[in-house]
């Protein structure tokens, strides 16, 4: 598949995008430099960098979708999204034995670290943490399946809110100008084809 | 296009301007209170429950002073088309979700901001039927309300006309109306057109739904012109034209303009009371800075958590034991399926066709009804019910989430009943303002259960009936209802008919937390029934003492 980046910002650049909403994702789009965290220790982070590489695998990318930087920045600045599963700790805290959790785990089934399994050893693992079974100390106090549930739901959002992900699901309802009329079924606007149009140059 | 206009009003309007301005922030001319000045009536919060009855005490002169939590935003220049950047529109204070079916709070329930909640409803606004009231009646479980159907009516009416309700000229269900609603329908988007299709196959009557979204461009006094809907879909992202009738652009104009302010960024901690117990005033914390508020009357209108949650911690209007108890929230299962049309379920507004012929179904083995809407949905909300639900990750979930564009729901939104095992407390963990964190227990009973049970099926038969593949359900819960609930008696009840607490004679709640049961009907627009109603029920009794 071809980088929508392009396609994407000729959209962004013209009347058919409202200023707020360009603002927003211009900046999203723009190429970040590297991240150090903030809220994870290093080895922490890097697990945490290899489980969302599984969950949003990006072979095709040469720059894949960052997820796990705005993971660890919230934690950083100690926000929440309104609520938490209270079987759980603070999201920080479980972020923290969950990853460690998936070390346990990943011992238990391979006597190896998550870091050093192959791709299909590490889904492995993830599956088990996702069907609430997993081996390891951690997971008698922390809900692996609820766990496993937030962290996706977090990372999905940070994928699926980004242009780049959004383009590959054939998505553009950010170009909001001017208003829509054609919004039965099988009825597109000429922008919502526009995009079509550039990804198949 | 004819220009339409509030039926009500008995001069023309003016004549609308070429391009209608976009909603603005915070008047200029706004009337300011000195710090020490006390105000006739201090409401807190500026939703659905506050916003109404703050307009109405404004227009009768009174001094009025309105504390809001969230920011005063300008839609256009702050609201994007971009789920992840709307975050801030929710209330993200945490809380904690306990129980066999955890509440989802953040973007599910409950908003900050001048305007509440509103900023970022899907202003669904049918209304409730009389039989809604009387559960208990009728059926010998739930709760009946202190009040009838023709309490509410007049004030259905009235805030059809003033908000510029899009609907059917003639509504299939419930009791014959004095008028239409003012606007014509909005359009079906290829949800509502594919559940249309089905339900008439089925023999299942459908209508296009009331929304508090404008189809034509409006005008009202003490507002000014508002433009129609641009059919962006974002209504649960907060809407940044002014057509969806949210408080910040209908209620909380028309109180400024008659001399009501707002206190944006005010969190209220502290309601202080004299030795006879009644309120004085209130504490509020606004930019860091500590604050009081001298007050006559209270009215509390912080929403089903904050509300009982200030009442705990400030030990207020308790005697019953009931405030924190019956917390009720709607089932709002939604069933997806996929279609081999393109329905692009971003566009026009989510929910524009609505079924309440299982209303009172004829086959129920349960208590009370529900009703149907089509579901449109943005990207990112739809990505997360994908994988909480279905737990899809990896590249199955990037398989399935290419096929977005061809995706429909449809949910229900169904009566709860009150429940000894549903309640709120505090909790022992502080947040960062070093108050406790509210904790919500919630299970679904057998009633929720079944109920739920009874719309899977038939919305998996409706879905079946026009080719949907892949079809799943994802069960969810909507709206936090009940926890200081209303009723005849101060012994298992909050406050009167009036919305007056029984403890505290200058005290008043208007919101979600004063439903005595949950309604099968979204609740918006009889919490602004019920705060015009207590508006205009404590006026009445100023003038009776004044007499």
């Amino acid at each position: 598949m071809t980088d929508p980046t392009a396609a994407i910002q000729a959209l962004l650049a013209t009347d058919h995008v409202s200023e707020a909403t360009r603002a927003v994702l211009t900046a999203r789009l723009t190429p970040a430099p590297p991240y150090q965290p903030r809220y994870l220790t290093p080895p922490a982070y890097a697990q945490l960098l290899a489980v969302a590489n599984r969950l949003f695998p990006q072979p095709e990318r040469e720059s894949p979708i960052p997820l796990a930087p705005a993971l660890d920045q919230r934690l950083a600045e100690n926000c929440g999204d309104g609520w938490r599963y209270d079987v759980l700790p603070s999201d920080g805290e479980a972020l923290r034995q969950g990853l460690a959790g998936i070390d346990e785990c990943a011992q238990a089934q391979h006597q190896r670290t998550f870091l050093t399994l192959t791709a299909a050893e590490q889904d492995a693992v993830l599956r088990a943490v996702q069907a609430g079974r997993p081996a390891g100390a951690t997971w008698q106090t922390l809900s692996a399946a609820r766990f496993f549930e937030d962290l996706l739901a977090e990372l999905t959002e940070l994928y699926y809110c980004h242009p780049r992900a959004q383009a590959e699901i054939g998505y553009v309802g950010f170009a909001d100008r001017p208003d829509w009329t054609k919004i039965g079924l099988g009825e597109r606007e000429d922008r919502e084809s526009i995009m079509d149009e550039w990804m198949s140059k | 296009m004819l220009s339409s206009h509030n039926p009500l009003l008995t001069t023309a309007p003016p004549a609308p301007p070429a391009s209608i301005p976009l909603p603005a922030p915070m008047p200029p001319k706004m009337k300011r209170f000195g710090p020490d000045e006390e105000v006739d009536c201090l409401v807190i919060g500026t939703g659905a429950g506050g916003a109404p009855l703050l307009a109405r005490l404004a227009q009768a002169g009174l001094k009025v002073l309105a504390l809001e939590a969230g920011p005063w935003y300008h839609p256009e220049k702050d609201f994007a088309t971009d789920e992840h950047a709307q975050n801030f529109l929710f209330w993200n204070d945490e809380r904690l979700s306990a129980g066999r079916d955890p509440l989802a709070f953040g973007k599910n329930n409950s908003g900050t901001g001048v305007g509440g909640s509103t900023l970022h409803y899907t202003a669904y606004t049918p209304r409730a039927q009389p039989d809604d009231l009387r559960l208990f009646a009728d059926h010998g479980q739930g709760v009946d309300w202190p009040l009838e159907h023709a309490d509410l009516e007049p004030y259905y009416d009235e805030l059809e006309h003033f908000l510029g309700i899009s609907g059917p000229a003639s509504y299939p269900w419930g009791p014959a109306r004095k008028r239409s609603y003012p606007l014509a329908p909005l359009p079906l988007n290829g949800a509502a057109q594919l559940m249309e299709r089905a339900c008439a196959k089925l023999g299942i009557r459908t209508s296009p739904a009331a929304n508090a979204a404008l189809s034509a461009r409006y005008y009202q006094e003490g507002v000014g012109w508002r433009a129609a809907c641009t059919n962006r879909g974002f209504c649960q992202a907060g809407c940044s034209t002014g057509a969806k009738a949210s408080m910040d652009v209908t209620f909380i104009p028309l109180a400024v303009h008659h001399g009501a302010e707002i206190r944006p960024d005010s969190f209220v901690t502290e309601i202080e009371r004299d030795a006879q117990g009644r309120v004085t005033s209130v504490v509020y914390t606004q930019n860091g800075e500590q604050k009081r508020q001298r007050c006559r009357h209270l009215f509390l209108c912080a929403g089903a958590i904050e509300t009982p949650r200030l009442l705990l911690l400030n030990n207020l209007a308790l005697s019953s034991g009931q405030v924190g108890r019956n917390l009720m929230a709607h089932t709002g299962l939604q069933i997806w399926g996929t279609f081999d049309e393109e329905v692009r379920p971003n566009k026009g507004i989510p929910g524009a066709l609505i079924s309440e012929d299982t209303h009172r179904p004829k086959d129920a083995d349960f208590v009370g009804g529900y009703l149907l809407q089509s579901i449109g949905v943005m990207p990112v909300t739809f990505a997360g019910e994908v994988v909480r639900q279905r737990g899809l990750w990896g590249q199955a979930l990037r398989d399935y989430m290419r096929d977005y564009n061809h995706v429909a729901g449809i949910n229900i939104l169904g009566e709860c009943l009150p429940h000894a095992d549903n309640y709120l407390e505090l909790s022992t963990e502080n947040d960062a303002r070093g108050l406790p964190k509210p904790r919500t227990y919630f299970t679904n009973q057998a009633n929720e259960i079944r109920l739920t049970a009874h719309a899977d099926k038939l919305m998996r038969r409706i879905w079946a009936a026009v080719g949907a593949h892949d079809i799943w359900a994802f069960p969810r819960s909507a709206h936090v209802i009940g926890t200081a609930r209303m009723g005849r008696s101060s012994q298992d009840s909050v406050v009167n008919a009036d919305g007056r607490a029984h403890d505290v004679p200058n005290l008043y709640i208007a919101d979600n937390s004063t439903f005595p049961s949950a309604l099968s009907v979204n609740p918006a627009l009889t919490i602004m029934a019920l705060s015009l109603r207590t508006a205009d029920r404590f006026l009445a009794g100023q003038q009776r003492r004044d007499a």
